[in-house]
C-alpha cells in the first residue's frame, strides 16, 4: 500500500504541472476573448443576447465531444485541443459575469462620469471596470473551477493531466489511483477559488496591498505547480487504448526503446479512431492495434481471408495510404467473440452463435463503448440475424463481472483477457466466421519508421507473445491486481512457458 | 454668457415635448434657477448645457459659441456638473474624486495637489483629515461639499446644479446654500439651478424660469415673480412660501392664529 502510494505520488508533479498550466493558459485565453466581447456587447445592445446564447451553446456541448471534435479538425492530439476546447469552456462565466458588473453599474455613477467630461474608454477604465471588478474576478472564479474539472477528460486526447489517474484508475481497478487524481483535482480546484476569492474581496474593498498579496499567491502556486514541466519531455511517443492489454503492451514497448537510447513517453487511454489518427499525423510514434480492427473500421472490409492474407494487405495497405509501417504481428490474437455463462449456456442448448440467434429474443448483451458502433458487430448480427432483447454498453473491465453475475446474458468478450478462463467462461463458436481474426500487431508512423534503431528495437517482439502467455499477462493485473508495469516486466522475461 | 435659441427636445419623433420653443439668455455671473414641478422639463433643459442630451431643434450658444459646433467632451470638462444625489465616484478617495477633471486635463501632479487641497479649504473640509477618506465614509452634507469642490476643480466659467441640495436635511441644507452663494459671489461664476423648491428659489436666485409643461411661463427677480405674477400658476407658486413667511413672522411676533 505504501509503495503503491509512493508510486502515484512519484507521478504527481508532472500531472499537476500539466494540469495546473492547461488551466491557467486556458483561463487566461478565456479572459482574454471575454473582456473585449464583453466591451462589444455592451456598446451594441442588440448583439448581447446572441452573444451570450453563442457563449451558453458551447458550454452545453460535452467536453469529451467536444474535444475528440477539435481533434479531427485539427488533426493532431495533445495541448492543442485541449487549450481550445478548455479555453471555450471558460469564456461564458467571465463574459456574462464582465457584462453584467458593468452594466449594473449606477447609471448615476456613469452619467456623473459623462457629465465630468470622460470620454467612453476613460469612464469604462476609471470607472466602469473599478466598479465592476468584483463581479467580474467572481466569473473567473466560476471559469477557474469548471475548468479544472473538465482538464481531466484532457487524457483522452492524449495531453498529460490529473486525469491520467482516473482514467487508468478506472481500466485497472486501482483504486488509490482514482482518489489521487480526484483529490489531486480538487485540492487545486479549492486552492484556486480560494486564492481567486481573495482577490474579490481585495477588490471590493478596494485594499491595494490585499490584491497584491492574491496576486503573489496565485503566481506561487502557478510558479511552483508548472516548475517541474521545465525538464525536457519525452520526443517519443507510445500509444495505448483504454483496456489492460494495451497498458502492459505500452509498457512492454516503452521498455525496450528506452533499452535502445530513447526518450519515451506514454500517451495512455485513447480511443481507437483517435488512436490511429495519431499515428497516422505523427503525434505518436507506435502503439498495437488488431487486423480485424484496422480490416473492418479502416480499410472497411467485409470479406473474410485467411489471417495471414489479411496481415499482407492490411500491411500493404497502411504503408501505401498512410505512410505507416507494420512491423509485424506479436503471436498473439485478441478477438472479438460472444461469451456466456457455461451453465446458462447449458440451460438454452447454446454452442455456437448460430444457437444463440434462436434464443436471443429473450437475452441481453453487453459489450464495450465501441463495439456496437463497429461493423463488425453489424455484419455479426445479420450473419446470424441476431435480435437482442436489451443491447447494453458497458465498461470493458466490469464486463467480466456483469456477465458472471448475470446482470447481463452475453458479452462481447476479448479472447485473450485473462477473466475468461479465471471465470470460466464459455466462448461461442462462430461456424460463418462472421468475426475476422484479430492479430495483434506493431504499428509504427512514417516519423518513427525512420528514425535510427527504432524498429530494430522493437522487431524482436514480433512472435514473441503467445496467446496463453498474453492472457496470463492479463490475468495478472485483471485479477491479481498487480500492476500492467510488473505483467510487463514479467513478459519480457519470459517467465512463463507455452501451454500447448 | 448662456443662450437657448427656440430649444426643443422630443423623445418620440414629435408627439410629446419634453422641452418647446424655449427662448431663454443667462447673464454672465449671474445664478438663474429653473423651477417647476417634475416633468416639466427642467432636468432636460439644464443637461442640454452640458450636451449630456442633444436637442431636437434649436441652438445653444455660450459665450457666443454654437456649442453644438463644439467637442462635447472637451465642453463638459470646461463645466462645473454638481448632481442630483452628488455621484461621487465610490471607488476613489476624497481626493481622487476632486482631482476627476484636473486629470482629464492633464494638469501635473503637484499642481492638482495643491487645487484639491484649496477646493477642500474652500468647502470646510480640512484636507489631512478629508483628503484621503472614502464617500462611504461622509455624511451627505459631507459629500455634497466633495460634489462641489469636484464640479469647482478646473475653475469653470459655468456651473450647472441639478438639485444639489435635494437630498439633505433641512440645517445641512441651510448651511450649504449660504456657503454655496458665497462661493459663488467669490468666483463670479454663472450658474444654473434646477429646483422644485420654490422657497429655496426665492432665496438664492438673482433670476428665476418658471417652467410646466416644457415652456417658460415666467421669467423675473424673486420680487417680480412675488409683486407680479402675471400667471396664475406661478401666483399659486409664490402663493405657499409668502403664506408661511407671514405666519412665521406672526409667531415670532406672538401673534399665532390658527390659519
Amino acid at each position: 500500500m505504501q509503495d503503491e502510494l509512493a508510486r502515484q505520488l512519484a507521478l504527481l508533479p508532472s500531472r499537476l504541472g500539466w494540469h495546473l498550466l492547461l488551466t491557467i493558459v486556458a483561463l487566461g485565453a478565456g479572459i482574454l476573448i471575454s473582456v473585449p466581447l464583453a466591451i462589444f456587447a455592451l456598446r451594441f445592445r442588440p448583439l448581447q443576447g446572441p452573444l451570450l446564447a453563442l457563449a451558453s451553446i458551447f458550454q452545453t456541448v460535452p467536453s469529451l465531444a467536444m474535444l475528440a471534435l477539435l481533434v479531427v479538425i485539427l488533426s493532431t492530439i495533445g495541448f492543442v485541443p485541449a487549450i481550445i476546447a478548455l479555453t471555450l469552456y471558460s469564456i461564458l462565466p467571465v463574459l456574462r459575469n464582465t457584462v453584467t458588473g458593468i452594466a449594473g453599474v449606477d447609471p448615476a455613477i456613469v452619467e456623473a462620469a459623462r457629465g465630468v467630461g470622460m470620454t467612453d474608454w476613460q469612464m469604462l477604465l476609471k470607472v466602469q471596470f473599478p466598479l465592476a471588478a468584483p463581479v467580474i474576478i467572481a466569473g473567473i472564479r466560476t471559469s477557474a473551477v469548471w475548468v479544472v474539472g473538465i482538464a481531466t477528460l484532457s487524457t483522452p486526447v492524449g495531453q498529460v493531466s490529473l486525469g491520467n489517474y482516473i482514467f487508468e484508475g478506472l481500466q485497472l481497478r486501482n483504486n488509490l489511483a482514482v482518489l489521487t487524481g480526484v483529490i489531486a483535482a480538487a485540492a487545486l480546484a479549492i486552492v484556486l477559488d480560494l486564492l481567486i476569492r481573495l482577490m474579490e474581496v481585495a477588490a471590493a474593498a478596494r485594499n491595494r496591498t490585499l490584491s497584491l498579496v492574491a496576486v503573489a499567491g496565485l503566481a506561487c502556486v502557478v510558479g511552483g505547480g508548472v516548475a517541474p514541466l521545465l525538464r525536457t519531455g519525452p520526443d517519443t511517443f507510445v500509444g495505448s487504448k483504454t483496456f489492460t492489454e494495451q497498458y502492459i503492451l505500452a509498457d512492454v514497448i516503452e521498455t525496450r526503446l528506452r533499452a535502445a537510447g530513447f526518450n519515451v513517453g506514454k500517451k495512455q487511454g485513447m480511443g481507437s479512431t483517435i488512436l490511429f489518427e495519431s499515428l497516422a499525423n505523427g503525434s505518436i510514434d507506435v502503439y498495437v492495434d488488431y487486423t480485424g480492427t484496422i480490416w473492418s473500421n479502416i480499410m472497411k472490409r467485409h470479406d473474410v481471408p485467411s489471417a495471414q492474407e489479411m496481415l499482407g494487405e492490411m500491411s500493404e495497405f497502411l504503408e501505401k495510404h498512410y505512410s505507416i509501417t507494420t512491423v509485424g504481428a506479436l503471436g498473439f490474437e485478441n478477438a472479438y467473440s460472444l461469451a456466456m455463462r457455461p451453465d446458462r449456456a447449458e440451460e438454452l442448448g447454446i454452442k455456437t452463435i448460430n444457437d444463440l440467434a434462436r434464443h436471443a429474443r429473450g437475452l441481453s448483451i453487453g459489450g464495450d463503448y465501441e463495439f456496437f458502433g463497429r461493423p463488425e458487430w453489424i455484419k455479426v448480427r445479420d450473419a446470424y440475424g441476431l435480435g437482442f432483447s436489451e443491447i447494453r454498453s458497458l465498461d470493458a473491465t466490469l464486463m467480466y463481472s456483469a456477465v458472471k453475475n448475470g446482470d447481463v446474458d452475453v458479452i462481447t468478450a476479448f479472447s485473450s483477457d485473462g477473466r475468461i478462463t479465471a471465470y470460466d467462461l464459455l466462448v461461442l463458436a462462430d461456424p460463418k466466421k462472421a468475426f475476422p481474426p484479430y492479430d495483434a500487431v506493431l504499428l509504427v508512423s512514417s516519423k518513427a519508421a525512420k528514425k535510427k534503431g527504432f524498429v530494430d528495437a522493437l522487431r524482436p517482439l514480433i512472435g514473441s507473445i503467445s496467446n496463453e502467455q498474453m492472457r496470463t499477462a492479463n490475468m495478472m493485473v485483471d485479477v491479481e491486481k498487480r500492476t500492467p508495469g510488473a505483467a510487463a516486466g514479467a513478459l519480457i522475461q519470459g517467465l512463463f512457458s507455452e501451454k500447448k | 454668457m448662456i443662450r437657448f435659441q427656440n430649444i426643443s427636445k422630443t423623445y418620440d419623433g414629435g408627439k410629446i415635448f419634453v422641452v418647446r420653443e424655449f427662448d431663454l439668455e443667462i447673464r454672465k455671473g449671474e445664478l438663474l434657477v429653473l423651477l417647476g414641478e417634475s416633468g416639466c422639463g427642467k432636468t432636460t433643459t439644464i443637461k442640454m448645457i452640458n450636451r449630456l442630451v442633444e436637442p431636437t431643434s434649436g441652438k445653444i450658444f455660450i459665450d457666443c459659441v454654437d456649442i453644438g459646433s463644439i467637442d462635447k467632451i472637451g465642453l463638459r470638462r470646461g463645466i462645473g456638473y454638481v448632481f442630483q444625489g452628488v455621484g461621487l465616484f465610490p471607488h476613489m478617495t476624497v481626493n481622487e474624486n476632486v482631482a476627476t477633471v484636473l486629470r482629464l486635463l492633464d494638469w501635473p501632479e503637484q499642481k492638482i495637489r495643491d487645487r484639491v487641497d484649496e477646493l477642500l479649504e474652500m468647502v470646510n473640509l480640512p484636507p489631512d483629515r478629508y483628503r484621503d477618506r472614502r464617500p462611504r465614509q461622509l455624511s451627505g452634507g459631507q459629500r455634497q461639499r466633495v460634489g462641489f469642490a469636484r464640479a469647482l476643480a478646473a475653475r469653470p466659467k459655468v456651473m450647472l446644479l441639478d438639485e444639489p441640495f435635494g437630498e439633505l436635511d433641512p440645517i445641512t441644507r441651510d448651511a450649504l446654500q449660504a456657503e454655496f452663494l458665497r462661493i459663488h459671489e467669490k468666483l463670479g461664476l454663472t450658474a444654473v439651478m434646477v429646483t422644485h423648491d420654490m422657497t429655496e428659489a426665492l432665496l438664492l436666485a438673482g433670476r428665476i424660469a418658471v417652467m410646466r409643461s416644457g415652456r417658460i411661463l415666467r421669467v423675473g427677480t424673486p420680487h417680480e415673480l412675488m409683486a407680479d405674477p402675471r400667471d396664475g400658476y406661478v401666483a399659486a407658486l409664490t402663493e405657499g412660501p409668502k403664506r408661511k413667511a407671514d405666519q412665521l413672522e406672526a409667531i415670532a411676533r406672538g401673534q399665532a392664529s390658527l390659519p
